[in-house]
């Protein structure tokens, strides 16, 4: 089946470049965490690069993106933040987007909007509310978009923000990214026949898409941010693929069954998907195409030597940023 | 000039003060306009700043808390309050894991200027989870300004100061002394975050107390042949722990009485502060008073008897010599 091509022929190369952005970038971090240069914890991406560049794309650059799910990297990427800030942030490095206070969880880039994540999951989107109620109190028209997986969906924390963001007719946009598990646990077995119509009850805007097909999420994702702008409220979308990855690294996948993964490579892959739909309509071509992996595989190597090279912070770091001293009023009297 | 006004009324001067002198101030939560909260500490305040200043919330501490959160990275200065400390942990990911921790995780590029309020302490007989003293909690997560207030005095300067700050600031009034009455400045003040006061000076012992612990200790040493120092802490976290070691220092003795329960309570971190780094100007062991290791019943005599009485403090003071 061939697929038309909704955007402009740049614009679809910029998507498919996005999401190699992301592949390669997380291939070179399987690696380099499998050589023990990455220390804690390390979740790819594989399956979602669609919907985070999709998504991405879609968000003005004074939009908020508050990062939810584990797929956390492509998000990053997604919202700009520039590959030596991330590797080194995944180094705990000084030169890292939060000198290492952070971590590959915790990414955040206020200067970019990048809100970052809430590690506990699920308890993001709250705090989107609250993004959303700031943009609304100083009178802008940017909105809050907030991911979610599919297992955060669960937490009454979720539901709440639905709650608020229903109550004031906040602009925010929740993305449920539905990858079909939580770790080991099966979003089958929840009861709605799509996640979004948890905002149903609130009558909100909702909307499932085929996650995997990055023009798609451009399309819906915008639309709600549109509409957020424009004072019609939130929206919740649930953006529907396929987790083509362990939960994190080091995971066996026990639980999955093997044909049906194998099925899911082939059909819900966004990039191999999108590249044969741009080679079939003459949009880039294989040399097109072998230039831009060229390129950012050019791009991810600057920013590993980056973080190598940045600095280890010194232990005296961990007492930084506790507290933003003098507190109100300290030390006037003395 | 100073007046006499109640401790509610100055928690609702020091929030309508802030909110005619800072535009980015607003203050949310449940049930704070026209009911004006269970306590009165914000009545008048939506007639007179309009409904996009100061709203009600549907009930959830989860989405109030995690709103401010998210309200003052965007770049305002939100207030909310929480219809009693205890409800804390009903928004426990936030208050725990959350608001402390993302300014720090961050690296520091992302500031959280909020203030959660909300009413702590026994004695009004408001039981097990409407009662608790929760600085204890409060404390244990680096990230959090824990500030209590003992008058009205304390709890207009105090506010003040803590919606300016920068930091998540917890602002814990106590509701037994709701009605109580204080002088108060007519003109415009701040008080100092992070610095214990020197409410009463003396040469025997250090006590230690701060909200409705401050007065009962007050009240316990009026009669008592012994030249007693009174420090309130104001601040539990960052503690102005200086103050209170100049004083033992001083002294040779310390008294500490507090509301949250002894068994892993304030009372024991403060006076192993003073354990740690000064124990040699220590001429007895010093001594900790606080609610017994039980929830707070309901009853009055059974309340009354977990919670520290004058009688105890008392006791306690005159255990050390
Ligand atoms: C509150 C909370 N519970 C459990 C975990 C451990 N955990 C991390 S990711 C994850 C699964 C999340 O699934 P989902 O929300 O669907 O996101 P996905 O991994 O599919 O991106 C779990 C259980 C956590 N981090 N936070």
């Amino acid at each position: 089946m061939t697929q038309n091509v909704s955007v402009d022929d740049e614009t679809a190369r910029q998507f498919l470049e996005g999401m190699l952005r992301i592949d390669i970038f997380e291939e070179e971090t399987k690696e380099r965490f499998g050589e023990g240069e990455i220390p804690g914890f390390v979740h790819l991406s594989g399956g979602h690069e669609g919907s985070h560049i999709g998504m991405g794309a879609a968000m003005g650059d004074d939009d908020w993106l508050a990062v939810g799910g584990a797929r956390l990297i492509g998000q990053y990427i997604a919202k700009g933040v520039p590959l030596p800030d991330i590797m080194a942030e995944l180094y705990g490095r000084v030169g890292g987007s939060n000198k290492g206070h952070g971590g590959q969880m915790h990414v955040s880039d206020i200067g970019r909007k990048l809100y970052g994540h809430a590690a506990t999951i699920g308890s993001g989107q709250n705090p989107a509310v609250g993004l959303a109620l700031a943009e609304e109190i100083q009178e802008t028209d940017n909105v809050a978009v907030t991911t979610i997986g599919d297992g955060g969906t669960s937490r009454g924390s979720f539901h709440t923000a639905l709650v608020f963001a229903a109550y004031w007719d906040l602009p925010v946009v929740f993305v449920i990214e539905n990858n079909e598990w939580a770790i080991s646990t099966p979003a089958e077995s929840l009861s709605p026949d799509h996640l979004s119509d948890y905002g149903i009850p609130h009558k909100m805007a909702t909307e499932s898409i085929d996650g995997s097909d990055v023009e798609a999420v451009y399309h819906t994702v915008s639309e709600a941010i549109e509409r957020a702008r424009n004072g019609g409220g939130p929206t919740v979308i649930e953006s529907r693929v396929a987790r083509l990855v362990p939960h994190f690294e080091g995971d066996k996948e026990t639980y999955r069954d093997t044909d049906e993964y194998e099925r899911l490579k082939e059909e819900k892959d966004p990039i191999e998907n999108y590249r044969e739909r741009l080679l079939e309509r003459d949009i880039v071509t294989e040399t097109g195409i072998e230039d831009m992996i060229a390129n950012i595989e050019t791009e991810v190597k600057e920013a590993v030597e980056f973080a190598r090279e940045s600095p280890e912070p010194e232990p005296e770091a961990a007492y930084d940023h506790v507290y933003r001293t003098p507190l109100y009023g300290q030390g006037e009297n003395q | 000039m100073t007046r006499e006004i109640t401790y509610v009324q100055a928690v609702a001067e020091a929030i309508d003060e802030e909110l005619a002198r800072d535009d980015d101030v607003i203050l949310f939560g449940e049930d704070v306009e026209e009911f004006g909260g269970n306590f009165g500490e914000t009545e008048g305040l939506y007639q007179k700043h309009g409904r996009d200043r100061v709203r009600n919330t549907p009930l959830s501490e989860i989405g109030i808390a995690g709103m401010a959160l998210g309200a003052a990275v965007g770049g305002i200065r939100p207030v909310a309050e929480l219809q009693f400390a205890d409800f804390a942990a009903t928004a426990g990911d936030e208050v725990f894991n959350q608001i402390p921790k993302q300014p720090y995780v961050s690296g520091g590029k992302l500031k959280a200027p909020l203030t959660i309020f909300a009413p702590s302490g026994a004695g009004i007989g408001a039981g097990a989870q409407h009662s608790q003293s929760v600085h204890s909690w409060l404390g244990n997560v680096p990230g959090w300004v824990v500030v209590t207030a003992t008058t009205p005095y304390d709890a207009k300067g105090l506010f003040k100061s803590a919606i300016r700050d920068d930091n998540p600031v917890f602002f814990l009034p106590h509701k037994m002394l709701s009605e109580t009455k204080g002088e108060v400045p007519e003109e415009e003040y701040t008080l100092a975050l992070g610095e214990a006061a020197v409410e009463e000076e003396g040469d025997d012992v250090t006590v230690v107390a701060t909200q409705l612990m401050f007065h009962r200790a007050r009240e316990a040493t009026a009669d008592l042949d012994i030249d007693v120092e009174i420090i309130n802490p104001r601040t539990f976290a960052p503690l102005d722990t200086e103050t209170i070691a100049e004083s033992v220092r001083k002294t040779g003795r310390l008294v500490v009485v507090d509301e949250t329960v002894e068994r892993y309570g304030t009372q024991g971190h403060i006076a192993n502060e003073i354990v740690e780094n000064d124990f040699f100007s220590l001429d007895a062991p010093p001594k900790t008073i606080g609610v017994k290791n039980v929830p707070i019943p309901l009853s009055p005599p059974l309340e009354q008897e977990v919670l520290p009485s004058a009688d105890r403090i008392a006791a306690g003071i005159e255990s050390l010599f």
